[in-house]
C-alpha cells in the first residue's frame, strides 16, 4: 500500500535520513525504533507530507506523494499522531475532532466518525466541550489519535506516542493501538519503547544515524546486537 | 588613525570660507548620522527596535529650549543637560519595559510609539511649549567658526565623531559582544553571564543621550521648535530606514545610511518633487527590508579576531573527590500548564564526581537542568550551590557562581562566530575577562574540542556533532565548578562517541563537577560514579550505576511493566 | 460639573468614534493575530477607500455604491500584498517596517492626487439626524455602528462555528499540523488577508461619512487603533469594538470634563498599561 524506496530527506546542508526503503501493506501494524536523533520523526514527517523529500520515491497505492503539496497527503488515506500530540490548544476536543475530519472525504461521515471515536476513547465523549488544553496528557494523546481517526485514514502514523505517560497508561494505549488496527486501519509506530512496541508489531525496522540498519519480525530482532546495545545497555545485566 | 585624519579635514571646512549652503547641509548629514547612530546601540546591537527615538530627540530639544530660550541659560551650558534629562527618562522607562519578561521585538516597538505620543501630548499641554511653539532666534551662539552655520556644522560634526566613535567602542567591547548576544538569544545570554537587564538599559540611556544633545542642537538651529515637527513620526521612522539601509549589525551602517538617504532626501525636497521623494523612501525602504535585509554593510559586520594567543593551561585542582555535596536540591517542583513535570524533586551532587541523571523521555531531566542553571523560574523548592540558595536569583548571576550548562538541541548565537560563541562565558564568567584575554581562553577549548579549524565560521556552517562539541567548549569556557551535560551524545558515531567521552573524563580531571543527562546507557556505566533516575518528574532510584540499573522500578520504568 | 445631557451626548459620541476604532481595528486583530503580519499600510488603505468614497460621491455616487466597487478591488491588493510578505517569508517585526513602507506610498499617491487640503464629503447620508430623548443620534454614525457590530459580529460567528473558521483559527495556532489534515494554508491565508483589505474600505467609506479628511490625519489614528486592538486581544473580532467603545467613552467623557487636548492620553495609557501589564496575550 505504501512503499518507500531511497528517500533522503535533510535539514539545511546535513542529511537526517538517507537512502530508506520500507514497505506497508494494507492492515499491517508495522513499528520503527532507534536511538535518539536516529531520525525517526523526520521519516513520520516526510510520510505525513510536513518536510520536503530531497530524493527517492512515495507511493501510496502506486501514487507518486512526494510531488504534492502537505494539505493533499491527508486526502490519500494518511493521518498523523505527531510526536508532542501538538492539539489545537485554542480549540475545544469537539472542534479538535470536527477539524480532523477536515478533508471532505472525512466531512461528509463527520457524525458517524464521531460516534466511533466515543466508542473507543470513552472519555474524550464527557469532555468535548473542554479546551483541549486542559486534559491531562493521557487524554491528550487520546484526543490526538482520535483526531487522526476522524480523517478516516488507511495508514495512522504515530510519532512517540507513549512519550511522558505513566506505564499503566502506557499500557492501555498500545492497546487501543492494537484494536484501530484489528479494525483494518493499517499503523505505522515509531517509538523509543522498544518492548511494548515489539510486543504489537507484526513487522519492524530499526533506524540508526538516519539509515535503515535492521528489519523483520520482531522476534528476529530482539536476539540482534543492534536492539541491544542501542537501548539496554544493560542488556547482559538483564540475562 | 585614518578616524584622526578624517577627523582633522572635516573640522577644517568651516574655515575655507566655502557658502553656508554646504556648511548647513553637512550639519544635517550630520545631525542624521548621530540620530541613526543613537538608536542603532540600542536597538540595532540588542534588537529592540525602538520607534520612539523622536521622544528622546524631542526631549533634548526642548530641554535646551526651556533652559536657553526660556530661562536664559548659555546655550553650550544647556547640551549636558539636553542629554542627561532623555537619559533619565529612558532609564525611568526602561527599568519598567524591561522588566517584562515577554516583551517581544514588536511589542517593545508598538510601545515606545505610544511612548513618543504620550510626551508629545504631555510637552503640548504643559508649560513646557503649551501651544504655540518656542522662540530660539534670541539665542546667542558662541563663535567657534567664522560663521553661524559653521559654528553649528562645527558642533554637529564633534557630536558625530563622538557618536561614531562610541558606537564603534561598544561594538568591540564586552558591552557590545553582550548586547549582540542579546540580540540572538537573550535567554541564553543571561544563562551564560551576560547581566541583560543592566546591559539594556545602559544602551538605552546612552541612545537616548545623545539623541538628546542632537536634540539640543537642532533647536537652536532651526531657531523655533514646535511640537509638531519635533515629535513627528517621521524622525523615528527614518532613523530606522537610515539604520537599516546602512546595515543594523554594523558601527558604521547607520552613519552610511545617513549620509545617503540625507542626500537623497534633500534632492527631492528641492526640487518640485517633494511627495514623489517621499514614495520614493518608502519604495526604497521596502526594496531594502525584502531584498537587503542585513542592509548595505551587513555582509561586513563581524569582529575580526585579536590575533591567537593560548591561554595558559590551568594547573590540574587536586582531585577533590569527596563526600562533600557541592548541590543541595530539595523538593524542587515545576509544572508547565498543568502538566507537572518535576515534582518535589531531592538531589545531591558531591563535588568532583559524574553523577549519571537519566530517565525515559519527558521525566524532567532538562527540566531539572533549565531550573538550576535560572532558565526556567523554580515553583517551589530550594537549590543550594555551596551553601548559597539560587531560587530567585538573576541567571546571570548563577552563570557568575560557576554553574554552566549544555543546551541539548544546541542554541549558539547564530551572528557570533564559533570563537565568540565560547568567549562569551569568560567575558562574564566567575572571573570577569576582557575581550583579549576571553579570546586565547576560547582559542584554549576550542582546541579541546577539536574546533579549532572551525573557529572564525559561524554556527550554521557546523555539522551537529560539531555544534554539540561548541555547546560543550562554550560551556567548558567559563571554568565552572559545575557542569551540566544534556545529551552531549545522542545523534554520534562510536567514534565520535569515545572522543567525547575521553573528552569528559578530562574535563573532571580537571577539577569539575559534572551531571550527565544522558540516554546512551554504555557511556552512563563507563563514565558515571552515580546514577539518578528520574521518572515523572519525580527521583525514583540513586547509587552506583550498576545497583541503579537493576533495580526493578528503573526496568519497569524504562521497558514497562511486561518486563519487569 | 456638565450638565447631564453634554455627558450623554459625549458618551454616545464616545461609543461612535468606538465602533469607528472597532471597524479600523478589525482588519489589523484579524491580520495580526491569524496571520503574524502587522499591517501598518491598512491605515493608509483605509484613507484611500475615504478618498475613493469622497471622489466618487463628489460625481454622486452613492457610499455604499461606491463600497460595492472599492471593496473587491481592495480584496485583491490585500490578496497580493499578502503573497508579497508570503513570498519573501518576511517576520512579523519586518511586516511592520515592509507595511511602513507600503503606507508611505499610499499616503505620498494620496496627497499626489488629492493635495494636503481638507475635503469633506457631502451626501444626503449626512444630513439625516435623530433625535432620541435629549440626544441627538446622526445617520452615518449610526451606520459605522451597525456596519461595526454586524461585520465583528459575523467575523466571530464564521470563526466559532463554521469549518472554515475553526480552520483558520487551527492554522494560526499551528498550520504545518493543520495542513496535515487538509487545511490549505496558503489559500486560507490569501483570503483571510484580502478579507481584511475589504474590510478597510468599509471602514474607509464610514471614515469618509462621518470625517473631514487629511492625508495627515492618517497617522492620527495608528496609536490608538492598535491600542484597542492590543487591548482587544489579537485575533478577536470582537475585541476592537468592545476596547473601542471602552476608550471611546473614557475619551469623550475626559473631554467633557476637562480639556479635549487631554484624549490622547487616555488611550496611549491604557495602551502601555496593557503592554506591560499582559504582555503574553500578545
Amino acid at each position: 500500500m505504501l512503499e518507500v524506496r531511497n528517500i533522503r530527506v535533510s535539514y539545511g546542508a546535513a542529511p537526517a535520513i538517507s537512502d530508506v526503503s520500507l514497505f506497508i501493506e494494507a492492515k499491517d501494524l508495522v513499528v520503527v525504533v532507534g536511538p535518539n536523533g536516529a531520525g525517526k520523526t523526520t521519516l513520520i514527517n516526510a510520510l505525513a507530507g510536513l518536510h520536503p523529500i530531497d530524493s527517492g520515491s512515495l507511493r501510496m497505492e502506486g501514487r507518486e506523494l512526494s510531488r504534492l503539496s502537505a494539505h493533499r497527503y491527508c486526502d490519500e488515506g494518511i493521518a498523523l499522531v505527531p510526536e508532542g500530540r501538538r492539539l489545537f490548544t485554542s480549540l475545544s476536543v469537539k472542534e479538535n475532532l470536527e477539524l480532523g475530519s477536515y478533508r471532505s472525504g472525512a466531512r461528509a461521515l463527520r457524525a458517524e466518525s464521531m460516534k466511533e471515536v466515543c466508542a473507543i476513547f470513552p472519555v474524550l465523549e464527557e469532555k468535548l466541550a473542554a479546551p483541549a488544553g486542559t486534559l491531562s496528557g493521557g487524554q491528550q494523546q487520546m484526543l490526538a489519535i482520535a483526531r487522526a481517526l476522524m480523517a478516516r485514514p488507511r495508514l495512522l502514523l504515530l510519532d512517540e506516542p507513549s512519550l511522558g505517560l505513566a506505564p499503566g497508561i502506557v499500557l492501555e494505549l498500545f492497546r487501543v493501538i492494537r484494536e484501530i488496527n484489528a479494525r483494518g486501519v493499517a499503523v505505522l509506530l515509531v517509538e523509543q519503547n522498544v518492548a511494548s512496541a515489539l510486543d504489537i508489531a507484526r513487522r519492524a525496522y530499526v533506524l540508526e544515524e538516519g539509515r535503515i540498519v535492521a528489519q523483520g519480525a520482531p522476534q528476529e530482532l530482539t536476539g540482534q546486537p543492534h536492539i541491544q546495545r542501542a537501548y539496554l545497555g544493560l542488556h547482559q545485566e538483564m540475562q | 588613525m585614518r578616524f584622526v585624519a578624517a577627523a582633522i579635514v572635516l573640522g577644517a571646512v568651516p574655515f575655507l570660507g566655502l557658502p553656508a549652503f554646504y556648511e548647513s547641509f553637512l550639519y544635517l548629514v550630520f545631525h542624521w548620522v548621530v540620530l541613526a547612530t543613537s538608536w542603532n546601540i540600542l536597538s540595532g546591537y540588542s534588537g529592540y527596535f525602538s520607534f520612539g527615538h523622536a521622544a528622546f530627540f524631542g526631549i533634548g530639544v526642548y530641554t535646551t529650549a526651556v533652559l536657553a530660550g526660556k530661562l536664559d541659560w548659555p546655550f553650550l551650558w544647556t547640551l549636558p543637560f539636553a542629554a542627561a534629562v532623555p537619559a533619565l527618562v529612558g532609564v525611568a522607562l526602561g527599568a519598567i519595559i524591561f522588566r517584562v519578561r515577554a516583551l517581544r521585538g514588536e511589542l517593545f516597538a508598538l510601545l515606545t510609539l505610544a511612548v513618543t505620543f504620550v510626551v508629545s501630548t504631555l510637552v503640548l499641554n504643559t508649560p513646557v511649549d503649551g501651544g504655540p511653539g518656542v522662540m530660539l532666534s534670541a539665542v546667542s551662539i558662541p563663535k567657534l567658526a567664522p560663521t553661524v552655520s559653521g559654528t553649528f556644522y562645527l558642533l554637529s560634526l564633534v557630536l558625530a565623531l563622538a557618536t561614531v566613535a562610541i558606537a564603534y567602542a561598544v561594538y568591540h567591547s564586552r558591552f557590545g559582544t553582550g548586547l549582540f548576544a542579546i540580540h540572538d538569544d537573550e535567554a541564553v545570554a543571561e544563562v551564560m553571564g551576560v547581566p541583560t537587564y543592566r546591559f539594556k538599559l545602559a544602551a538605552f540611556a546612552l541612545s537616548c543621550a545623545l539623541a538628546g544633545v542632537a536634540g539640543g542642537i537642532y533647536g537652536v538651529f532651526v531657531s523655533y521648535v514646535t511640537v509638531g515637527e519635533t515629535f513627528s513620526g517621521f524622525v523615528a521612522l527614518y532613523v530606522i530606514l537610515m539604520a537599516a539601509l546602512g546595515g543594523t549589525r554594523h558601527w558604521l551602517g547607520p552613519a552610511l545610511g545617513a549620509a545617503a538617504l540625507t542626500t537623497l532626501l534633500y534632492v527631492f525636497t528641492t526640487s518640485d518633487y517633494a511627495v514623489a521623494g517621499r514614495a520614493a523612501m518608502g519604495l526604497i525602504f521596502i526594496l531594502v527590508i525584502l531584498f537587503l535585509p542585513q542592509g548595505l554593510l551587513g555582509r561586513f559586520a563581524h569582529r575580526k579576531a585579536l590575533p591567537r594567543r593560548n591561554a595558559p593551561i590551568p594547573s590540574a585542582a587536586p582531585s577533590t573527590k569527596n563526600m562533600e555535596s557541592i548541590l543541595v536540591v530539595r523538593d524542587l517542583s515545576k509544572a508547565f500548564k498543568g502538566v507537572q513535570a518535576l515534582s518535589h524533586v531531592e538531589l545531591d551532587v558531591r563535588r568532583g564526581e559524574i553523577l549519571g541523571l537519566v530517565g525515559p523521555n519527558g521525566s524532567g531531566k532538562s527540566t531539572l537542568i533549565n531550573l538550576v542553571s535560572g532558565h526556567y523560574p523554580v515553583d517551589s523548592g530550594s537549590i543550594r550551590f555551596e551553601g548559597r540558595e539560587l531560587v530567585g536569583k538573576a541567571p546571570h548571576r548563577i552563570a557568575r557562581a560557576g554553574i554552566a550548562r549544555t543546551y541539548q538541541i544546541p542554541r549558539p548565537f547564530p551572528h557570533l562566530t564559533v570563537l565568540e560563541n565560547v568567549a562569551l562565558p569568560p567575558m562574564f564568567g566567575q572571573v570577569v575577562m576582557d575581550r583579549a584575554a576571553a579570546e586565547a581562553e576560547a582559542w584554549r577549548w576550542l582546541e579541546f574540542t577539536g574546533l579549532a579549524g572551525k573557529a572564525l565560521l559561524q554556527p550554521q556552517h557546523l555539522n551537529l556533532h560539531q555544534r554539540k562539541f561548541l555547546e560543550l567548549a562554550r560551556a567548558l569556557a567559563s571554568r565552572p565548578k559545575l557542569l551540566f551535560l544534556d545529551e552531549v551524545l545522542s545523534g554520534l558515531t562510536p567514534s565520535e562517541m569515545n572522543e567525547a567521552i575521553r573528552l569528559i573524563r578530562a574535563i573532571r580531571d580537571q577539577g569539575a563537577t559534572i551531571v550527565f543527562v544522558e540516554h546512551v546507557m554504555r557511556a552512563v556505566m563507563e563514565l558515571t560514579d552515580r546514577v539518578v533516575v528520574l521518572t515523572y518528574g519525580k527521583n525514583i532510584a540513586a547509587g552506583a550505576p550498576g545497583d541503579v540499573m537493576r533495580d526493578p522500578l528503573v526496568i519497569t520504568a524504562y521497558l514497562g511493566a511486561a518486563h519487569a | 460639573m456638565p450638565s447631564y445631557t453634554l455627558l450623554g451626548q459625549s458618551a454616545l459620541s464616545g461609543v461612535f468614534i468606538g465602533a469607528l476604532y472597532g471597524l479600523l481595528g478589525l482588519g489589523l486583530t484579524l491580520s495580526w493575530g491569524m496571520l503574524r503580519q502587522i499591517n501598518l499600510a491598512h491605515f493608509a488603505l483605509v484613507f484611500l477607500g475615504a478618498y475613493l468614497t469622497y471622489q466618487l460621491g463628489a460625481a454622486g455616487m452613492d457610499p455604499l455604491v461606491t463600497l460595492a466597487l472599492i471593496a473587491p478591488a481592495f480584496f485583491l491588493f490585500g490578496a497580493a500584498l499578502h503573497l508579497l510578505l508570503a513570498r519573501f517569508k518576511v517576520n512579523a517585526l519586518n511586516t511592520l517596517l515592509v507595511t511602513f513602507g507600503f503606507m508611505v506610498m499610499l499616503e505620498s499617491l494620496i496627497q499626489w492626487i488629492w493635495s494636503a487640503d481638507f475635503r469633506r464629503l457631502e451626501s444626503h447620508y449626512g444630513d439625516v439626524k435623530w433625535k432620541v430623548g435629549e440626544l441627538f443620534v446622526p445617520l452615518p454614525e449610526l451606520l459605522t455602528l451597525a456596519l461595526a457590530c454586524g461585520l465583528a459580529l459575523a467575523v466571530w460567528a464564521a470563526l466559532r462555528f463554521t469549518d472554515l473558521g475553526k480552520a483558520m483559527r487551527a492554522t494560526a495556532e499551528d498550520a504545518p499540523i493543520a495542513a496535515a489534515f487538509g487545511v490549505n494554508e496558503k489559500l486560507l491565508s490569501l483570503l483571510l488577508s484580502g478579507l481584511c483589505a475589504a474590510f478597510a474600505a468599509v471602514a474607509g467609506m464610514c471614515l469618509a461619512l462621518s470625517h473631514t479628511l487629511a492625508p495627515s490625519q492618517i497617522y492620527a489614528w495608528i496609536g490608538v487603533v492598535f491600542a484597542v486592538v492590543m487591548i482587544g486581544g489579537l485575533g478577536n473580532p470582537l475585541g476592537p469594538l468592545v476596547a473601542g467603545v471602552v476608550i471611546g467613552v473614557s475619551e469623550g467623557l475626559t473631554m467633557a470634563v476637562t480639556a479635549p487636548v487631554w484624549a490622547p492620553l487616555v488611550s496611549f495609557s491604557l495602551l502601555i498599561a496593557a503592554l506591560l501589564l499582559r504582555p503574553e496575550k500578545f
